[in-house]
Protein backbone atom coordinates (compact mmCIF):
# COMPACT_ATOMS: atom_id res chain seq x y z
CA UNK A 1 0.00 0.00 0.00
CA UNK A 2 1.00 3.71 -0.54
CA UNK A 3 3.17 4.94 2.14
CA UNK A 4 1.56 7.96 2.59
CA UNK A 5 -1.72 6.46 3.44
CA UNK A 6 -3.15 6.62 6.78
CA UNK A 7 -5.17 4.32 8.40
CA UNK A 8 -6.94 3.80 12.23
CA UNK A 9 -7.50 1.15 13.90
CA UNK A 10 -10.95 2.30 15.63
CA UNK A 11 -12.19 2.86 11.68
CA UNK A 12 -11.38 0.24 9.63
CA UNK A 13 -12.22 0.61 5.91
CA UNK A 14 -10.77 3.44 5.33
CA UNK A 15 -7.86 5.16 4.11
CA UNK A 16 -6.54 8.83 4.25
CA UNK A 17 -4.25 10.77 2.02
CA UNK A 18 -3.55 14.00 4.39
CA UNK A 19 -4.52 16.64 2.88
CA UNK A 20 -2.40 19.74 1.75
CA UNK A 21 -3.32 22.56 4.87
CA UNK A 22 -5.89 22.50 7.35
CA UNK A 23 -9.73 22.50 5.82
CA UNK A 24 -11.70 22.40 9.33
CA UNK A 25 -10.88 26.00 11.38
CA UNK A 26 -12.26 27.12 14.88
CA UNK A 27 -12.72 31.36 14.97
CA UNK A 28 -11.57 31.68 18.81
CA UNK A 29 -13.46 34.59 18.94
CA UNK A 30 -16.52 33.13 17.87
CA UNK A 31 -16.24 30.28 19.73
CA UNK A 32 -18.20 30.26 23.05
CA UNK A 33 -16.69 27.02 24.28
CA UNK A 34 -20.02 25.46 24.24
CA UNK A 35 -18.61 21.93 23.28
CA UNK A 36 -21.06 20.51 20.74
CA UNK A 37 -18.59 19.79 18.35
CA UNK A 38 -16.45 17.74 20.31
CA UNK A 39 -19.45 16.40 21.21
CA UNK A 40 -21.03 15.00 17.68
CA UNK A 41 -17.64 14.35 16.57
CA UNK A 42 -17.28 10.78 15.84
CA UNK A 43 -13.63 11.22 14.48
CA UNK A 44 -12.22 12.72 17.88
CA UNK A 45 -11.08 15.80 15.53
CA UNK A 46 -11.86 18.41 17.99
CA UNK A 47 -10.93 18.94 22.01
CA UNK A 48 -11.20 22.25 24.48
CA UNK A 49 -8.70 23.81 25.64
CA UNK A 50 -8.33 27.03 27.62
CA UNK A 51 -12.51 27.37 27.20
CA UNK A 52 -12.31 27.43 23.57
CA UNK A 53 -12.88 24.09 20.77
CA UNK A 54 -9.62 23.59 18.97
CA UNK A 55 -9.14 21.03 16.28
CA UNK A 56 -6.50 18.29 17.35
CA UNK A 57 -6.96 15.21 14.99
CA UNK A 58 -8.34 16.53 11.74
CA UNK A 59 -6.25 13.17 9.92
CA UNK A 60 -9.13 10.97 11.03
CA UNK A 61 -12.07 13.52 9.55
CA UNK A 62 -14.71 11.49 7.64
CA UNK A 63 -16.00 15.20 6.22
CA UNK A 64 -19.44 14.80 7.71
CA UNK A 65 -19.77 18.50 8.57
CA UNK A 66 -21.28 17.47 12.17
CA UNK A 67 -19.42 20.08 13.55
CA UNK A 68 -20.38 22.46 11.26
CA UNK A 69 -23.94 22.09 11.31
CA UNK A 70 -24.41 22.10 14.79
CA UNK A 71 -21.79 24.90 16.11
CA UNK A 72 -24.48 27.44 16.76
CA UNK A 73 -22.43 30.92 16.77
CA UNK A 74 -20.89 29.67 13.36
CA UNK A 75 -17.21 29.64 15.19
CA UNK A 76 -16.48 26.09 13.18
CA UNK A 77 -15.18 26.54 9.72
CA UNK A 78 -16.03 24.23 7.01
CA UNK A 79 -14.03 23.56 3.79
CA UNK A 80 -13.12 20.58 1.48
CA UNK A 81 -9.96 18.91 1.78
CA UNK A 82 -8.57 19.89 -1.78
CA UNK A 83 -6.64 17.73 -4.62
CA UNK A 84 -8.58 14.34 -3.98
CA UNK A 85 -7.43 14.12 -0.61
CA UNK A 86 -9.15 13.17 2.73
CA UNK A 87 -10.97 9.85 3.55
CA UNK A 88 -11.61 7.07 1.07
CA UNK A 89 -13.78 4.33 1.45
CA UNK A 90 -14.80 1.29 -0.65
CA UNK A 91 -17.12 0.67 2.03
CA UNK A 92 -20.06 3.28 2.07
CA UNK B 1 -16.68 33.94 -22.67
CA UNK B 2 -17.36 30.77 -21.17
CA UNK B 3 -15.09 27.51 -20.96
CA UNK B 4 -18.57 25.42 -20.97
CA UNK B 5 -21.64 25.04 -21.97
CA UNK B 6 -22.16 23.27 -18.18
CA UNK B 7 -20.33 22.41 -15.16
CA UNK B 8 -21.84 20.26 -12.50
CA UNK B 9 -20.35 19.94 -9.15
CA UNK B 10 -20.25 16.16 -7.80
CA UNK B 11 -20.24 12.71 -9.23
CA UNK B 12 -22.17 11.39 -6.50
CA UNK B 13 -25.85 9.78 -7.61
CA UNK B 14 -27.36 13.08 -8.80
CA UNK B 15 -24.54 15.02 -10.93
CA UNK B 16 -23.76 12.35 -13.47
CA UNK B 17 -27.23 12.10 -14.40
CA UNK B 18 -27.37 16.00 -14.91
CA UNK B 19 -24.50 16.00 -16.91
CA UNK B 20 -25.26 13.26 -19.18
CA UNK B 21 -28.24 14.22 -19.92
CA UNK B 22 -26.52 17.70 -20.96
CA UNK B 23 -24.26 16.04 -22.94
CA UNK B 24 -26.42 14.42 -24.89
CA UNK B 25 -28.09 17.55 -25.66
CA UNK B 26 -24.85 18.51 -27.64
CA UNK B 27 -23.52 20.80 -24.47
CA UNK B 28 -20.17 20.96 -23.50
CA UNK B 29 -20.68 19.76 -20.16
CA UNK B 30 -18.30 19.50 -17.09
CA UNK B 31 -18.29 17.56 -14.11
CA UNK B 32 -16.27 18.39 -11.15
CA UNK B 33 -15.70 15.48 -8.61
CA UNK B 34 -13.54 16.82 -5.15
CA UNK B 35 -12.53 12.38 -4.53
CA UNK B 36 -10.03 10.44 -6.60
CA UNK B 37 -12.90 8.11 -7.91
CA UNK B 38 -16.19 9.07 -7.88
CA UNK B 39 -18.36 7.18 -4.67
CA UNK B 40 -15.87 6.91 -2.72
CA UNK B 41 -16.53 9.61 -0.46
CA UNK B 42 -20.53 8.75 -0.46
CA UNK B 43 -21.46 6.55 2.72
CA UNK B 44 -24.86 5.41 3.14
CA UNK B 45 -26.11 1.87 4.14
CA UNK B 46 -28.26 2.02 0.79
CA UNK B 47 -31.26 0.30 -0.62
CA UNK B 48 -32.32 2.44 -3.82
CA UNK B 49 -36.15 2.29 -3.64
CA UNK B 50 -37.95 0.96 -6.65
CA UNK B 51 -39.50 4.01 -7.58
CA UNK B 52 -36.38 5.59 -8.72
CA UNK B 53 -35.65 2.51 -11.14
CA UNK B 54 -39.10 2.84 -12.30
CA UNK B 55 -39.40 6.85 -13.15
CA UNK B 56 -35.69 7.58 -13.02
CA UNK B 57 -33.34 7.88 -15.61
CA UNK B 58 -34.57 5.29 -18.43
CA UNK B 59 -30.70 4.65 -19.25
CA UNK B 60 -30.34 2.97 -15.90
CA UNK B 61 -33.42 1.18 -15.61
CA UNK B 62 -32.48 -0.23 -19.01
CA UNK B 63 -28.98 -0.80 -18.09
CA UNK B 64 -27.11 -3.13 -15.91
CA UNK B 65 -25.73 -0.91 -12.71
CA UNK B 66 -24.13 -2.71 -10.26
CA UNK B 67 -26.43 -3.86 -7.90
CA UNK B 68 -25.78 -5.82 -4.51
CA UNK B 69 -29.22 -7.63 -4.14
CA UNK B 70 -32.47 -7.15 -4.54
CA UNK B 71 -35.12 -6.35 -1.68
CA UNK B 72 -38.64 -7.56 -1.66
CA UNK B 73 -39.60 -7.02 1.82
CA UNK B 74 -39.12 -5.25 5.64
CA UNK B 75 -38.97 -7.53 8.64
CA UNK B 76 -40.11 -5.13 11.45
CA UNK B 77 -38.51 -6.97 15.08
CA UNK B 78 -39.16 -6.04 18.61
CA UNK B 79 -36.74 -5.93 21.27
CA UNK B 80 -37.72 -7.10 24.39
CA UNK B 81 -35.11 -7.91 27.32
CA UNK B 82 -32.51 -8.65 24.82
CA UNK B 83 -35.20 -10.87 22.82
CA UNK B 84 -36.28 -10.34 19.10
CA UNK B 85 -39.60 -11.52 18.28
CA UNK B 86 -41.31 -10.17 14.75
CA UNK B 87 -44.65 -10.61 15.20
CA UNK B 88 -46.99 -8.11 13.15
CA UNK B 89 -45.89 -4.58 11.25
CA UNK B 90 -43.46 -6.44 8.36
CA UNK B 91 -44.00 -6.18 4.73
CA UNK B 92 -43.15 -8.12 2.05
CA UNK B 93 -43.72 -8.64 -1.88
CA UNK B 94 -45.49 -12.23 -1.87
CA UNK B 95 -44.36 -14.91 -3.59
CA UNK B 96 -44.03 -15.65 -6.52
CA UNK B 97 -43.68 -12.01 -7.15
CA UNK B 98 -40.95 -11.22 -5.12
CA UNK B 99 -38.34 -11.31 -4.82
CA UNK B 100 -38.23 -10.95 -8.59
CA UNK B 101 -40.53 -8.04 -8.43
CA UNK B 102 -38.49 -5.51 -6.02
CA UNK B 103 -39.16 -2.79 -3.40
CA UNK B 104 -35.38 -1.70 -3.82
CA UNK B 105 -31.90 -2.72 -4.61
CA UNK B 106 -28.96 -2.89 -2.02
CA UNK B 107 -25.73 -1.19 -3.58
CA UNK B 108 -22.03 0.25 -2.81
CA UNK B 109 -21.89 3.57 -3.77
CA UNK B 110 -18.32 3.62 -4.59
CA UNK B 111 -19.28 1.14 -8.06
CA UNK B 112 -22.83 2.44 -8.16
CA UNK B 113 -21.13 6.38 -8.58
CA UNK B 114 -18.40 5.50 -10.92
CA UNK B 115 -21.19 3.35 -13.00
CA UNK B 116 -22.84 6.40 -13.05
CA UNK B 117 -20.08 8.77 -13.96
CA UNK B 118 -18.95 6.27 -16.59
CA UNK B 119 -21.89 6.54 -18.40
CA UNK B 120 -21.98 10.10 -18.85
CA UNK B 121 -18.14 10.75 -19.79
CA UNK B 122 -19.72 7.64 -22.42
CA UNK B 123 -22.28 10.35 -23.40
CA UNK B 124 -19.28 13.08 -24.03
CA UNK B 125 -19.29 14.93 -20.28
CA UNK B 126 -15.82 15.68 -19.65
CA UNK B 127 -15.15 14.34 -15.82
CA UNK B 128 -12.21 15.90 -13.86
CA UNK B 129 -11.57 14.13 -10.53
CA UNK B 130 -9.78 14.82 -7.09
CA UNK B 131 -10.62 18.27 -8.27
CA UNK B 132 -12.65 20.81 -6.09
CA UNK B 133 -14.75 23.62 -7.01
CA UNK B 134 -14.10 26.27 -3.80
CA UNK B 135 -15.91 28.92 -4.39
CA UNK B 136 -18.39 30.63 -7.54
CA UNK B 137 -17.31 33.22 -9.71
CA UNK B 138 -19.87 35.94 -9.13
CA UNK B 139 -19.89 38.65 -11.56
CA UNK B 140 -22.65 41.73 -11.23
CA UNK B 141 -24.29 39.35 -8.41
CA UNK B 142 -24.01 36.61 -10.75
CA UNK B 143 -22.80 33.08 -10.65
CA UNK B 144 -20.73 32.47 -13.59
CA UNK B 145 -18.32 29.59 -12.71
CA UNK B 146 -16.10 27.89 -10.14
CA UNK B 147 -13.00 28.66 -9.36
CA UNK B 148 -11.32 25.36 -8.65
CA UNK B 149 -8.31 24.00 -5.40
CA UNK B 150 -5.96 24.54 -8.21
CA UNK B 151 -7.04 28.37 -8.38
CA UNK B 152 -8.13 27.86 -11.74
CA UNK B 153 -11.48 29.67 -12.89
CA UNK B 154 -14.18 27.91 -14.80
CA UNK B 155 -16.32 29.63 -16.48
CA UNK B 156 -19.58 28.61 -17.61
CA UNK B 157 -22.69 29.78 -18.66
CA UNK B 158 -24.86 27.38 -16.47
CA UNK B 159 -23.41 25.68 -13.00
CA UNK B 160 -25.33 23.30 -11.85
CA UNK B 161 -24.84 22.05 -8.04
CA UNK B 162 -24.72 18.79 -6.92
CA UNK B 163 -22.15 18.88 -3.93
CA UNK B 164 -24.44 17.30 -1.59
CA UNK B 165 -25.65 18.19 2.09
CA UNK B 166 -22.59 20.69 2.85
CA UNK B 167 -23.87 23.00 0.85
CA UNK B 168 -20.63 25.01 0.67
CA UNK B 169 -21.44 26.69 -2.93
CA UNK B 170 -24.92 27.29 -2.42
CA UNK B 171 -23.87 29.07 0.32
CA UNK B 172 -21.25 31.15 -0.73
CA UNK B 173 -23.67 31.49 -3.99
CA UNK B 174 -26.07 33.47 -1.63
CA UNK B 175 -28.57 31.39 -1.74
CA UNK B 176 -28.89 28.40 0.89
CA UNK B 177 -27.91 28.62 4.10
CA UNK B 178 -26.53 25.93 6.92
CA UNK B 179 -29.13 22.97 7.02
CA UNK B 180 -29.81 23.13 10.63
CA UNK B 181 -28.86 20.48 12.91
CA UNK B 182 -32.61 19.24 13.63
CA UNK B 183 -32.80 18.39 10.00
CA UNK B 184 -29.06 16.42 9.70
CA UNK B 185 -28.98 12.92 10.54
CA UNK B 186 -25.47 11.51 11.65
CA UNK B 187 -25.80 7.66 10.57
CA UNK B 188 -23.03 5.46 12.03
CA UNK B 189 -22.63 2.41 9.83
CA UNK B 190 -20.82 -1.24 9.93
CA UNK B 191 -20.09 -3.18 7.15
CA UNK B 192 -19.79 -6.58 7.99
CA UNK B 193 -18.24 -9.52 5.73
CA UNK B 194 -21.04 -12.39 5.70
CA UNK B 195 -21.34 -15.61 3.19
CA UNK B 196 -23.91 -15.20 0.91
CA UNK B 197 -25.71 -18.31 2.11
CA UNK B 198 -25.83 -17.39 5.34
CA UNK B 199 -27.40 -14.05 4.20
CA UNK B 200 -29.72 -16.30 2.06
CA UNK B 201 -30.96 -18.03 5.18
CA UNK B 202 -31.30 -15.17 7.61
CA UNK B 203 -32.68 -12.61 6.07
CA UNK B 204 -32.70 -13.62 2.20
CA UNK B 205 -34.11 -10.68 0.41
CA UNK B 206 -35.21 -8.61 3.40
CA UNK B 207 -34.38 -5.51 4.96
CA UNK B 208 -34.32 -6.37 8.76
CA UNK B 209 -35.28 -3.31 11.38
CA UNK B 210 -34.95 -3.61 15.26
CA UNK B 211 -37.44 -1.20 17.66
CA UNK B 212 -37.25 -1.21 21.29
CA UNK B 213 -38.93 1.01 24.22
CA UNK B 214 -36.60 3.30 25.18
CA UNK B 215 -35.30 1.43 28.34
CA UNK B 216 -33.98 -0.91 25.99
CA UNK B 217 -31.24 1.05 24.95
CA UNK B 218 -31.00 0.56 20.96
CA UNK B 219 -32.52 3.34 19.82
CA UNK B 220 -30.33 6.46 20.44
CA UNK B 221 -31.61 9.09 22.46
CA UNK B 222 -32.21 11.50 19.40
CA UNK B 223 -33.33 8.56 16.74
CA UNK B 224 -35.98 10.64 15.70
CA UNK B 225 -37.34 7.47 14.08
CA UNK B 226 -34.46 5.41 13.51
CA UNK B 227 -33.94 1.64 14.53
CA UNK B 228 -31.66 -0.14 13.48
CA UNK B 229 -31.18 -1.48 10.56
CA UNK B 230 -29.30 -4.41 8.87
CA UNK B 231 -29.76 -4.28 5.00
CA UNK B 232 -28.32 -7.52 3.43
CA UNK B 233 -25.96 -6.61 0.33
CA UNK B 234 -24.48 -9.82 -2.18
CA UNK B 235 -21.70 -11.10 0.39
CA UNK B 236 -22.01 -8.63 3.16
CA UNK B 237 -24.53 -6.76 5.03
CA UNK B 238 -24.57 -2.98 6.01
CA UNK B 239 -25.96 -2.14 9.80
CA UNK B 240 -26.88 1.63 10.66
CA UNK B 241 -27.72 3.48 13.89
CA UNK B 242 -28.78 7.17 13.60
CA UNK B 243 -29.40 9.75 15.78
CA UNK B 244 -30.23 13.69 14.64
CA UNK B 245 -27.96 16.18 15.19
CA UNK B 246 -29.89 18.52 17.44
CA UNK B 247 -33.74 17.67 18.83
CA UNK B 248 -35.97 19.96 21.03
CA UNK B 249 -33.18 22.37 22.17
CA UNK B 250 -30.63 19.26 22.90
CA UNK B 251 -27.44 18.59 20.71
CA UNK B 252 -27.07 14.99 20.24
CA UNK B 253 -24.89 13.88 23.40
CA UNK B 254 -25.17 11.50 20.46
CA UNK B 255 -23.00 10.37 18.73
CA UNK B 256 -20.22 9.20 20.98
CA UNK B 257 -22.89 6.91 22.48
CA UNK B 258 -23.95 5.31 18.84
CA UNK B 259 -20.96 2.28 19.69
CA UNK B 260 -22.87 2.25 22.88
CA UNK B 261 -25.88 1.48 21.02
CA UNK B 262 -24.27 -1.16 19.09
CA UNK B 263 -22.89 -2.93 22.11
CA UNK B 264 -26.30 -3.34 23.70
CA UNK B 265 -28.06 -4.58 19.90
CA UNK B 266 -24.86 -6.98 20.02
CA UNK B 267 -26.47 -9.09 22.83
CA UNK B 268 -29.53 -9.63 21.36
CA UNK B 269 -30.23 -13.02 20.75
CA UNK B 270 -30.99 -12.59 17.17
CA UNK B 271 -27.46 -10.92 16.54
CA UNK B 272 -25.92 -13.64 18.99
CA UNK B 273 -27.64 -16.70 17.41
CA UNK B 274 -28.30 -15.82 13.51
CA UNK B 275 -25.16 -12.59 12.96
CA UNK B 276 -22.67 -12.93 15.47
CA UNK B 277 -21.09 -16.51 14.38
CA UNK B 278 -20.69 -15.59 10.36
CA UNK B 279 -20.42 -11.85 10.44
CA UNK B 280 -16.38 -10.23 10.14
CA UNK B 281 -16.31 -6.68 10.34
CA UNK B 282 -14.70 -4.59 7.61
CA UNK B 283 -15.38 -1.59 8.11
CA UNK B 284 -16.91 1.58 9.95
CA UNK B 285 -18.24 4.83 8.83
CA UNK B 286 -20.43 7.45 9.11
CA UNK B 287 -22.25 10.37 7.51
CA UNK B 288 -24.51 13.18 7.60
CA UNK B 289 -28.03 13.23 5.69
CA UNK B 290 -30.85 16.05 5.59
CA UNK B 291 -33.33 13.76 5.91
CA UNK B 292 -35.94 16.05 7.62
CA UNK B 293 -35.21 19.08 5.42
CA UNK B 294 -38.43 18.82 3.69
CA UNK B 295 -40.07 18.60 6.58
CA UNK B 296 -38.99 21.72 7.93
CA UNK B 297 -40.78 25.11 6.34
CA UNK B 298 -37.70 27.37 6.64
CA UNK B 299 -35.25 24.95 5.16
CA UNK B 300 -37.74 23.88 2.62
CA UNK B 301 -38.48 27.06 1.32
CA UNK B 302 -34.60 27.94 0.90
CA UNK B 303 -34.17 28.81 -3.26
CA UNK B 304 -32.98 26.20 -5.63
CA UNK B 305 -31.98 28.06 -8.19
CA UNK B 306 -30.42 31.36 -8.84
CA UNK B 307 -29.31 33.33 -12.22
CA UNK B 308 -27.53 30.89 -13.82
CA UNK B 309 -27.22 28.20 -11.34
CA UNK B 310 -29.94 25.24 -10.55
CA UNK B 311 -29.22 23.09 -7.41
CA UNK B 312 -30.10 19.36 -7.15
CA UNK B 313 -29.85 16.18 -4.71
CA UNK B 314 -29.38 16.85 -1.09
CA UNK B 315 -28.15 20.25 -2.08
CA UNK B 316 -31.50 21.00 -3.07
CA UNK B 317 -33.23 19.17 -0.21
CA UNK B 318 -34.17 16.35 -1.99
CA UNK B 319 -34.31 14.10 0.61
CA UNK B 320 -37.20 11.55 1.47
CA UNK B 321 -38.04 11.91 4.70
CA UNK B 322 -40.77 9.17 4.41
CA UNK B 323 -38.08 6.52 4.13
CA UNK B 324 -34.62 8.32 4.44
CA UNK B 325 -33.57 7.90 1.18
CA UNK B 326 -32.03 10.81 -1.28
CA UNK B 327 -30.93 8.36 -4.64
CA UNK B 328 -34.58 8.82 -6.40
CA UNK B 329 -35.14 12.04 -5.80
CA UNK B 330 -31.65 13.18 -6.98
CA UNK B 331 -32.26 11.22 -9.86
CA UNK B 332 -35.70 13.05 -10.67
CA UNK B 333 -34.06 16.56 -9.43
CA UNK B 334 -31.21 15.70 -12.11
CA UNK B 335 -33.40 15.14 -14.92
CA UNK B 336 -35.74 18.05 -14.36
CA UNK B 337 -32.99 20.23 -14.08
CA UNK B 338 -30.96 19.19 -16.94
CA UNK B 339 -34.12 19.62 -18.88
CA UNK B 340 -34.22 23.09 -17.75
CA UNK B 341 -30.79 23.85 -18.36
CA UNK B 342 -31.20 22.46 -22.44
CA UNK B 343 -34.24 25.19 -22.49
CA UNK B 344 -32.71 27.72 -20.55
CA UNK B 345 -29.76 27.51 -22.92
CA UNK B 346 -31.62 27.00 -26.41
CA UNK B 347 -33.10 30.26 -25.49
CA UNK B 348 -30.51 31.78 -24.31
CA UNK B 349 -32.12 33.22 -21.49
CA UNK B 350 -30.19 31.87 -17.96
CA UNK B 351 -31.90 33.95 -15.84
CA UNK B 352 -33.52 33.68 -12.29
CA UNK B 353 -37.03 34.49 -13.85
CA UNK B 354 -36.63 31.81 -16.54
CA UNK B 355 -34.84 29.35 -14.31
CA UNK B 356 -37.67 29.47 -11.55
CA UNK B 357 -39.21 26.82 -14.04
CA UNK B 358 -37.36 24.10 -12.25
CA UNK B 359 -38.57 25.01 -8.85
CA UNK B 360 -42.20 24.55 -10.32
CA UNK B 361 -41.95 21.65 -11.66
CA UNK B 362 -39.88 19.74 -8.79
CA UNK B 363 -42.89 20.84 -6.55
CA UNK B 364 -45.38 19.35 -9.65
CA UNK B 365 -43.55 16.41 -9.95
CA UNK B 366 -45.96 13.53 -8.50
CA UNK B 367 -43.03 11.89 -6.02
CA UNK B 368 -41.12 14.46 -4.95
CA UNK B 369 -42.91 16.84 -2.79
CA UNK B 370 -44.83 14.13 -1.44
CA UNK B 371 -42.10 11.92 -0.46
CA UNK B 372 -39.79 15.09 1.14
CA UNK B 373 -42.64 15.94 3.38
CA UNK B 374 -43.57 12.64 4.68
CA UNK B 375 -43.73 13.00 8.43
CA UNK B 376 -44.35 9.25 9.22
CA UNK B 377 -41.03 8.16 10.15
CA UNK B 378 -40.43 11.27 12.24
CA UNK B 379 -43.29 10.59 14.15
CA UNK B 380 -41.88 7.65 15.66
CA UNK B 381 -40.14 9.41 17.90
CA UNK B 382 -42.88 10.67 19.64
CA UNK B 383 -44.05 7.11 19.74
CA UNK B 384 -40.12 5.44 21.11
CA UNK B 385 -40.16 8.86 23.77
CA UNK B 386 -43.49 8.55 25.27
CA UNK B 387 -46.48 6.48 24.18
CA UNK B 388 -47.20 2.83 25.11
CA UNK B 389 -45.52 -0.34 23.26
CA UNK B 390 -48.63 -1.07 21.22
CA UNK B 391 -48.56 2.70 20.48
CA UNK B 392 -45.40 1.97 18.88
CA UNK B 393 -46.05 -0.90 17.18
CA UNK B 394 -48.62 0.60 15.16
CA UNK B 395 -46.39 3.62 14.08
CA UNK B 396 -44.28 1.10 13.20
CA UNK B 397 -46.71 -0.04 11.28
CA UNK B 398 -47.62 2.93 9.83
CA UNK B 399 -44.22 3.77 8.75
CA UNK B 400 -42.39 0.60 8.16
CA UNK B 401 -45.23 -1.75 7.25
CA UNK B 402 -47.49 -2.37 5.25
CA UNK B 403 -49.66 0.86 6.60
CA UNK B 404 -46.84 2.79 4.31
CA UNK B 405 -49.14 2.07 1.09
CA UNK B 406 -51.78 4.30 2.82
CA UNK B 407 -49.39 7.17 2.13
CA UNK B 408 -47.49 6.23 -0.97
CA UNK B 409 -49.68 4.27 -2.79
CA UNK B 410 -51.42 7.48 -4.21
CA UNK B 411 -48.52 9.16 -5.00
CA UNK B 412 -46.55 6.10 -7.03
CA UNK B 413 -49.92 5.98 -8.90
CA UNK B 414 -49.79 9.45 -9.98
CA UNK B 415 -46.04 8.73 -11.00
CA UNK B 416 -47.61 5.09 -12.64
CA UNK B 417 -50.70 6.76 -14.77
CA UNK B 418 -47.79 9.60 -15.69
CA UNK B 419 -45.64 7.16 -17.09
CA UNK B 420 -48.01 5.34 -19.42
CA UNK B 421 -50.43 8.53 -20.41
CA UNK B 422 -46.63 9.37 -21.60
CA UNK B 423 -45.49 5.71 -22.73
CA UNK B 424 -48.97 2.81 -22.66
CA UNK B 425 -45.85 0.25 -22.86
CA UNK B 426 -43.85 1.46 -20.24
CA UNK B 427 -44.88 -1.91 -17.67
CA UNK B 428 -43.43 -3.93 -20.21
CA UNK B 429 -40.22 -1.95 -19.57
CA UNK B 430 -40.57 -2.17 -15.86
CA UNK B 431 -41.16 -5.91 -16.16
CA UNK B 432 -38.03 -6.20 -18.13
CA UNK B 433 -36.27 -4.30 -15.87
CA UNK B 434 -37.46 -6.18 -12.51
CA UNK B 435 -36.12 -9.95 -14.42
CA UNK B 436 -32.35 -8.40 -16.00
CA UNK B 437 -31.56 -7.07 -12.29
CA UNK B 438 -33.03 -10.47 -10.77
CA UNK B 439 -30.42 -11.97 -13.28
CA UNK B 440 -27.86 -9.42 -12.81
CA UNK B 441 -27.68 -10.22 -9.12
CA UNK B 442 -28.28 -14.43 -9.40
Amino acid sequence: MDESLRQFEDIPGVVWVPPPEEFITVDRDACTGCGDCVRVCLASVFRLREGKAEVARLERCMECAACFFVCEPGAVDFQWPKFGTGYRSEWG
Amino acid sequence: MSDYDVIVVGAGFGGPVAAKKCAEAGLSTLILERAAVPGEKVISSLTIPFYGFLFGPSWIRDGDPPIERPVSGIRNFFVKEGKTFAKDCSFRVPRPFGPRVSIGYTTYCRPFCTWLADRAVEAGAELRTSVTAVDVIKENGKVQGVVTDRGEELRSRMLLDSEGLQNLLGIKAGIRKRYLPEVVELCLLLDFEMPKEEIDRVCGYNLEYFWGMPEEEIIAPLGYGSAVYIFPYRESIHMTIGCFLKAEDEVAPAVRTLDAYYERFFQTDRWQSEYAPHTKLRARIWDTCPIYAGLHPEMREMPTFTDNMLLLGDAAGMEAAAIADGVPTAWFSAEIAADTTIEALKAGDTSADFLSRYDQRLRAHPLITALITDPHRRDLKYAAINVSEKEMRKRVHNGWGFGMMKHLTWPVTKAVVGSMWRKPSIPFRWMNMFNRYYKLYR
